[in-house]
């Protein structure tokens, strides 16, 4: 008895303790319980990266002038830092200054827009006048490869736009003239990932056509980390426009890309550090600004997921949801009696079948472990040991990986791709373990556990998919203490499993 | 009284009313509180749980040798000798697994009870399975053992299609609750696991004598293949079968536990495993729910707690009496 109530009393504390939280953020911080069709937000975080060698310290960072003069929620977060926004003539960056800092160095800038997205890459009036373009001093054999590919693309062209297109059309060709190459070497030795915008845009200017470096993101919440992109910034006698000089001749869709930086200068300047570079991090945030503002303002202990910039906040997507897998798990095992190959793999696939199409997923794991299976049977004629059967179950794995990829490619199937996101172990203990149950209990029990497994998989996959779950495990962290209290709960249900009423179904009392 | 959803499904109220547990009940109530996990290894571990058992004067089939490196491996001869019958098992394996009975040899090759021959190099081979852990719980590193192929007693063997029947004695708190036999079939391949289709046959705990008998949880009377009847079999030694039971409760320190027990032709009952979560199968075999039987020993413990193994043994005997068919 007294252990009863033991066990209430922490099950009581933990909703109370979890379920007060999450009252109190609705209540007090007004953020919404119910995720809801309201516009979402686009994050952009810039985070600088350096390794500082203990001088004095200073970063300059290119800002994107549309959000700085609207206000649209940015905010620099820069600790031990003294930090001031300057303006020179409507364009923005960030200053970052601090003595004798040493070892490495994160700074951030974040962003906030609505989804619908920002006119960033929009024609701008260049308020200095008309704007020339400038000589890149080219000369020799450079000077007259790049004078006859702009001789070439002149004749074709009627505008600065068509020249544009004209220009990065020879560049971007697979078999492009002798020119082109010659150009490309010299501009791919001086210049690092940018090598064939920087030749574009020299190319540009000595066509007469003012042009200029850009800095663009993605707003792609899968990618995680990204480079900055380089684009073309070019001015058509009236405007300034921005374009990607891999698809030169359509505009900016603003809800796929946000030019970061225009207006020609470096994205960033570090003073007094080595290995500096700029990591762009884009997530879609369902509250508003300022609630979130206010949530990691508020101190309270649960809050902390707020409080990691972006870039590493996003580690945490899945992580919040595999206690919701683990807990399909708990009932599926434990009420309805669904027998698993292993007691937590079911999570991992359902982890697994989130970042591909469920049913294109499926099918490939069911490929893998039948073609894995049959090879597996082969291999155990010639009696090897344990632990270098399954080194080999891995090597065959991954050559299935390999051969159902490049298949599916061939086929037209792109998911096909996505058959590394299942962890190979996995893949391999699944083998070998079903090939012993096999052995040991018969096919039956075999393939019984196995369609187990995916059938607690599939549960815990839509479990871990619903929006309003993913919402309060990401926004509502502690709520996790109130699911922590059901597992408690399960874990004393001496009831029947749902399995055991049909087990027990012949069951005739003498 | 039989309803339309008993061809589908019983109620909880009805299993509940029958005093049937279920898995979840038996952990939480009986094997959690009971069954201490540092007294696991004693019975996870053939070896130990052997060494125990002779202490106590329990018969257990004799060990020939223990393997435990490949170096013993490689020398099979000196393992088995000239014997021509021998069980391979592991020390940690459970129910049977990873299990090699021999029964004969034909010049090289070794006869399994089936009829199938091996050759000593199939052999060794299983023999570096078991200690690479490939049938021990998590994979640990284990042993085999080397011992007596047990002659199970005729009245057993006339109960299975091929395979040697086992006796299995659910034990709490030193009360024997319940006992059944387990019979293999063609289905079964000379198995006893009852998920694969073996029989299993319950016994009167006051008697000895076999009185129900299921196949895939189905009531039958007599077996599949040999068409022998099943129920009113008397098995010998009874008595030495409880004591035997009974004594694995005292030297293992388990409060519940399943003891398999075989019966020898020549010495008898032999102690064979112990098991510290005995599965829930025995009550479909008895037509009994386990509840029936666990809650008056319980009872009993309480209001008697300085029992001994003989009163104990009385004890259920009298109240676990079957009532037994009037013929």
């Amino acid at each position: 008895m007294a252990s009863r109530i033991k066990l209430l009393a922490i099950v009581v504390l933990l909703t109370v303790v979890g379920g007060g939280l999450a009252a109190y953020k609705h209540v007090k911080l007004g953020i919404p319980m119910i995720v809801g069709d309201r516009p979402t937000e686009w994050l952009v975080e810039a985070k600088v990266a350096f390794f500082a060698t203990g001088e004095k310290t200073t970063a300059r960072l290119s800002l994107p002038s549309v959000a700085v003069d609207r206000e649209m929620g940015v905010d620099a977060s820069s600790e031990g830092y003294g930090f001031f926004i300057a303006d020179e003539l409507g364009q923005y960056s960030a200053h970052w200054s601090a003595d004798e800092k040493q070892g490495n160095q994160a700074l951030y800038y974040r962003v906030r827009f609505p989804a619908r997205g920002v006119e960033s890459a929009g024609p701008v009036f260049d308020t200095n006048g008309l704007p020339e373009p400038s000589d890149p001093g080219l000369s020799g054999t450079l000077r007259s490869a790049a004078d006859s590919v702009v001789r070439r693309a002149k004749e074709l062209s009627s505008n600065p736009e068509s020249l544009l297109v004209g220009v990065f059309r020879e560049i971007t060709a697979i078999e492009g003239s002798q020119e082109i190459a010659l150009l490309k070497r010299h501009y791919e030795e001086v210049n690092n990932g940018n090598a064939l915008t920087m030749l574009g845009i020299d190319l540009l200017n000595m066509a007469g056509v003012p042009a200029r470096q850009a800095y663009a993101v993605r707003l792609d919440e899968i990618r995680g980390g990204q480079e900055p992109l380089f684009f073309v910034e070019f001015h058509d006698g009236v405007y300034w426009r921005v374009r990607d000089p891999d698809a030169p001749s359509s505009t900016l869709d603003p809800r796929e890309v946000f030019v970061w930086n225009r207006g020609g200068d470096p994205l960033l300047e570090v003073g007094g550090g080595e290995n500096s570079k700029v990591v762009f991090t884009t997530t879609r945030d369902v509250i508003p600004m300022e609630k979130l503002t206010d949530l990691r303002d508020s101190g309270l202990l649960v809050a902390t997921i707020f409080g990691l910039p972006a870039s590493e906040r996003q580690v945490f997507r899945f992580v919040v949801l595999i206690p919701i897998g683990a807990f399909v798990v708990v009932l599926l095992r434990n009420v309805i009696g669904i027998a698993t190959l292993g007691t937590f793999m079911p999570v991992l696939l359902a982890l697994s079948l989130l970042e591909m199409e469920p049913g294109v997923g499926l099918v490939m794991f069911v490929v893998i472990i039948t073609a894995g299976l049959w090879v597996r049977f082969l291999l155990s004629r010639l009696n090897l040991l344990v632990v270098p059967r399954v080194a080999a179950c891995v090597v065959i794995v991954t050559l299935l990986m390999i051969l159902l990829s490049v298949v599916s490619w061939h086929l037209g199937m792109r998911d096909g791709l996505k058959i590394t996101l299942f962890p190979m172990i996995i893949l391999a203990w699944t083998i070998e373990r079903m090939s012993l149950i096999w052995e040991e209990e018969g096919k039956r029990n075999a393939i019984l556990q196995v369609l187990g497994s995916l059938i607690v998989a599939v549960v815990a996959y839509y479990a871990m998919r619903e929006n309003q779950v993913r919402y309060w495990a990401f926004y509502f962290p502690e709520l996790l203490l109130v699911l922590l209290a059901g597992i408690i709960l399960l874990g004393r249900y001496t009831g029947y499993r749902l399995s055991e009423l049909m087990r027990f179904r012949n069951f005739e009392e003498i | 009284m039989k309803r339309w959803w008993h061809r589908f499904f019983r109620t909880p109220r009805e299993l509940e009313a029958m005093g049937v547990v279920g898995i979840n009940m038996r952990n939480a109530r009986f094997v959690l509180p009971n069954n201490s996990r540092k007294l696991y290894d004693l019975v996870d571990n053939k070896v130990r749980t052997k060494g125990l058992a002779i202490e106590q004067g329990i018969a257990v089939p004799d060990t020939y040798r223990v393997a435990r490196s490949p170096a013993d491996i490689r020398r099979l001869d000196r393992l088995v000798g000239d014997r021509d019958s021998f069980v391979i098992k592991p020390a940690r394996g459970s129910g049977g697994k990873g299990v090699l009975v021999v029964a004969g040899r034909e010049g090289e090759r070794f006869i399994k009870p089936s009829g199938a021959t091996i050759s000593a190099e199939e052999i060794r081979h299983h023999l570096q399975n078991i200690l690479a852990g490939l049938f021990s719980l998590g994979g640990k590193r284990d042993v085999a053992l080397i011992e007596y192929r047990v002659q199970a007693a005729r009245v057993m063997t006339e109960l299975s299609f091929q395979g040697a029947p086992d006796v299995r004695v659910v034990i709490f708190r030193g009360y024997p609750i319940m006992a059944m036999m387990r019979a293999a079939t063609r289905e079964s391949d000379g198995r006893s696991n009852l998920h694969q289709g073996a029989l299993g046959i319950g016994i009167d705990i006051a008697t000895g004598m076999t009185i129900h008998a299921v196949h895939h949880g189905r009531a039958v009377t007599m077996h599949p293949d040999l068409k022998v009847p099943l129920i009113g079999i008397q098995l010998p030694e009874w008595d030495r079968i409880l004591e035997i039971s009974g004594t694995c409760q005292k030297m293992t320190g388990l409060g519940y536990l399943g003891v398999d027990i075989m019966i020898d032709d020549e010495h008898g009952p032999l102690m064979i495993e112990v098991n510290a979560r005995p599965g829930l199968a025995i009550q479909l075999a008895n037509g009994v729910g386990l509840l029936k039987r666990l809650n008056p020993a319980l009872e009993r413990f309480r209001t008697h707690p300085h029992e001994d193994l003989r009163e104990k043994i009385a004890f259920s005997r009298n109240t676990f009496a079957a009532r037994l068919p009037t013929a």
